[in-house]
């Protein structure tokens, strides 16, 4: 009679798989997965501490090196928080730039998520290479708009730092042209491959309920099925002006995922259309020239969320009078998304830990903080 | 499926079609996507809108292409043609950099000791500098503006502490690399550097690689103290007496004439003092050491006190240092109407540049812990010969130093 013994073992802290320094204890039957245990923390920064000796502006640049694929979102969500606080008007056209920008974050992030998660199912290089294109596109515009491609830190209260270079435009309008042939080229090397389909169809179901009880959100969320986008729920800034779709998987496995996320980028792509068409019509300036950088928040706190690429990204903030935050607290999506992932793991294979982890679309940076 | 919602609707995706399909008819397809980019990977990608072809470029080779706006390491700018840098020392910029690596010290008027728009010193810790751009935006004057050079790998980290020296550029280079964010700035930024230079005396805010154009202010100043009216030229006795009804412009002419002269006459107002060094006319090394002690000799008189005989030897430039550190502490002690501690430097020793630096880092040391009301501990003067190394963090921490001692120190005074 043949015995089997359960074994554990680590996967990570260093695995070119886990996105970054991260560790699964897991406990193998064979090769079934009998339990993982997330392990965070090998990339703790001090982050929120750091941000409590900082001045409100100071931290600005910090927020880009949370989630650093997204650090256009990141600086919405937290220039939203203080612009709560502080009471703060953004001019029409900042409001349409910062959208634009938030947008093309997402479609970038998407596109990067896409091509990591197929290569983690093996599938080397090739999506990869192909998202990494128009990534680079997008991140060419930004270095122009803000002068980094990664850490922009473009976002000021009250607006932007600077307005868009003349030849933004243009260049944007070239871009949006391509775009649906990036997508629809990625469908059809990818949507109906069987390759892809065998990984991920039935692989890492997490069920509407689970998701719900975990607080997972974005895309994580909608491919469980839940119609939840916090642009939806409460809308910010002025996404109440744009048409767009919210995309929800139907059983919440990896190939859900995947589908929400390239649905995802053509709804961002519609979006922009629509920023393309309306900004020239805006009124006021990239920024509100009555806004003073140098912020001193009365005593109040204050809870700013964003739909980042990855989930509800917010800032909890806590003034206590004084021109530095008393309690800077960040909600990060990648976090809250991973936490669920020991139930999401149980009874598959090893092989399929590393596609499921790489569905769930995480930064370290943003875990770890 | 789908349910309409307030500008839009929640859309079920469709899942794959496989099912529908002849079996591998997929895979055909994903290998027609492949194939079609292979066929395109023989063309080079022809810009921003060509969204085929290689996009790879050829980094060292082809270099990099930078829009205007990027942003690197921050530099400060320099006139061209005079030669003055557009920095006042306002301190806008550390202020508000987020690692707080940003230090510098505000030049003062040699002769009236009053602050002047101009820098001293300023360093940047390009190391932990974090490329955010808050500096450049802040600044008042236009004078920090960030660099786009990114090409500053190395293996010797304190080369990363970056000084004046190194951190200056001409405005020319910024408006080559940034011709349109130069082009907003210009007016305001070149109004201000006019208004700055009227407030420097002497060669104070020129950047310090600029020999030339320090020699060329020089000759300038000597020729307007030469032009300078009668009143200038009166005996000293009548000075005290005419000095209330000297008009603004007299005084200025009376101030650049002892500034001009003072290479060459022993510093008039230190009369008082004991072993005022009456330095030959000589490099302008001595010239300064001169000058320094001088007006040191002089404030210490002006508190009443006997000031330590500075060393007048002929002046190697670490003599100078020396003359200066002493300088400090009597001034120092005469303040706190203390004694002051002999110093203990021996002004003959043939002081390596690194000794010099250690000096002056424990002059501040020594500074510092007098403001505290303490006994300045005697510097260790004859420190081991240190290595190029040892002087950069000597001078930094002597800059963070005396940074800490302009703040209101609450954190460690026990009043
Ligand atoms: S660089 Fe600009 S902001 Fe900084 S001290 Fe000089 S003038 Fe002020
Ligand atoms: S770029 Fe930012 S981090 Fe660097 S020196 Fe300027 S303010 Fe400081």
């Amino acid at each position: 009679m043949l015995k089997t013994e359960e074994l554990q073992i680590n996967i990570g802290p260093q695995h070119p798989s886990t996105h970054g320094v991260f560790r699964m204890l897991v406990t193998v039957d064979g090769e079934t997965i009998m339990d993982l245990k997330p392990v965070f923390g090998y990339l703790h920064r001090n982050h929120e501490q750091i941000a409590e000796q900082n001045t409100y502006l100071q931290n600005m640049p910090y927020t880009d090196r949370l989630d650093y694929f997204n650090s256009m979102a990141n600086n919405h969500a937290y220039a939203l928080a203080v612009e709560k606080l502080v009471g703060i008007e953004v001019p029409e056209r900042a409001e349409y730039i910062r959208v634009l920008m938030v947008e093309l974050t997402r479609i970038l992030n998407h596109a990067g998520a896409l091509g990591f998660l197929i290569n983690d199912m093996g599938m080397w290089q090739t999506q990869l290479a192909f998202g990494m294109r128009e990534r680079e596109k997008i991140l060419d515009l930004f270095e122009s708009a803000s002068g980094a491609r990664l850490m922009c830190n473009y976002f000021r209260f009250g607006g932007v730092a600077r307005d868009l270079p003349a030849d933004f435009m243009p260049r944007l309008a070239d871009l949006l042209k391509a775009m649906p042939g990036f997508v629809d080229e990625m469908e059809r090397l990818l949507r109906d491959n069987e390759i892809l389909m065998q990984r991920s169809e039935g692989i890492g179901i997490l069920p509407r309920d689970l998701a719900l009880a975990y607080s997972v959100t974005g895309p994580v969320l909608r491919g469980s099925g839940v119609a939840y986008d916090v642009r939806k729920a409460e809308p910010y800034s002025i996404y109440d002006r744009f048409d767009f779709d919210v995309p929800v998987g139907s059983v919440g496995d990896v190939y859900d995922r995947f589908l929400v996320r390239v649905e995802e980028m053509r709804q961002s792509r519609r979006i922009i259309e629509q920023i393309v068409a309306q900004l020239p019509d805006a009124t006021g300036s990239h920024i509100n020239p009555k806004a003073r950088q140098n912020v001193k928040p009365p005593v109040g706190d204050v809870y700013g969320r964003v739909e980042s690429p990855k989930g509800e990204l917010g800032f909890y903030l806590v003034s206590d009078g004084s021109g530095k935050p008393y309690r800077y607290k960040v909600r990060a999506p990648s976090f809250i998304n991973l936490t669920p992932l020991g139930d999401m793991c149980r009874g598959y294979k090893v092989a399929d830990v590393v596609v499921i982890l790489g569905s769930i679309d995480i930064v370290m940076g943003e875990v770890d903080r | 499926m789908s349910i309409q919602i307030e500008r839009g609707a929640i859309v079920a995706v469709a899942r794959g079609s496989q099912r529908a399909r002849l079996p591998g008819m997929a895979m055909v397809d994903s290998m027609g996507v492949v194939w079609k980019h292979w066929v395109e990977s023989f063309r080079k990608n022809r810009g921003f809108s060509d969204i085929h072809g290689t996009f790879t470029q050829e980094y060292p080779e082809e270099p990099a292409k930078i829009p205007e706006a990027y942003r690197n390491m921050p530099v400060l700018l320099y006139d061209d043609e005079t030669g003055h840098e557009l920095c006042t020392s306002c301190y806008q910029c550390a202020r508000i950099c987020p690692p707080q690596v940003i230090h510098m010290t505000q030049a003062k008027d040699p002769v009236t000791g009053k602050a002047v728009p101009a820098v001293a010193e300023f360093v940047i810790e390009y190391d932990a500098c974090m490329s955010c751009g808050f500096c450049a935006e802040v600044c008042p004057f236009d004078s920090i503006k960030m660099d786009q050079v990114f090409e500053l790998s190395t293996d010797d980290r304190p080369s990363l502490t970056v000084f004046k020296h190194d951190l200056g550029r001409p405005i020319s280079y910024y408006a080559g690399i940034a011709p349109n964010l130069w082009a907003e700035a210009k007016e305001s930024a070149l109004k201000k550097l006019q208004n700055s230079i009227k407030r420097r005396p002497d060669v104070l805010g020129i950047a310090p690689h600029l020999t030339e154009k320090i020699a060329a202010r020089r000759r300038e100043l000597a020729a307007a103290a030469a032009a300078a009216p009668p009143p200038v030229a009166a005996p000293p006795a009548d000075a005290p007496a005419a000095a209330k009804k000297l008009t603004p412009e007299e005084k200025a002419a009376k101030l650049a004439a002892m500034r001009a002269g003072k290479g060459a006459t022993p510093a008039a107002p230190a009369v008082e003092a004991p072993a005022a060094p009456a330095a030959e006319p000589a490099s302008p090394a001595d010239e300064k050491a001169a000058k320094l002690a001088a007006i040191r000799a002089k404030n210490a008189a002006a508190k009443g006190d006997v000031a330590p005989a500075a060393p007048a030897a002929p002046a190697s430039p670490a003599d100078e240092k020396a003359a200066k550190l002493a300088a400090i502490r009597a001034k120092n002690a005469a303040a706190k109407g203390e004694v002051a501690p002999a110093a203990p430097v021996a002004p003959a020793a043939p002081a390596s540049p690194a000794d010099e630096k250690a000096a002056k880092l424990a002059a501040i040391r020594a500074k510092n812990a007098a403001a505290k009301g303490e006994v300045a501990p005697a510097a260790p003067a004859a420190e081991p010969p240190a290595a190029p190394l040892d002087e950069k963090a000597a001078r930094l921490a002597a800059i963070r130093a005396k940074n800490a001692a302009k703040q209101p120190d609450d954190a460690s005074g026990p009043e």
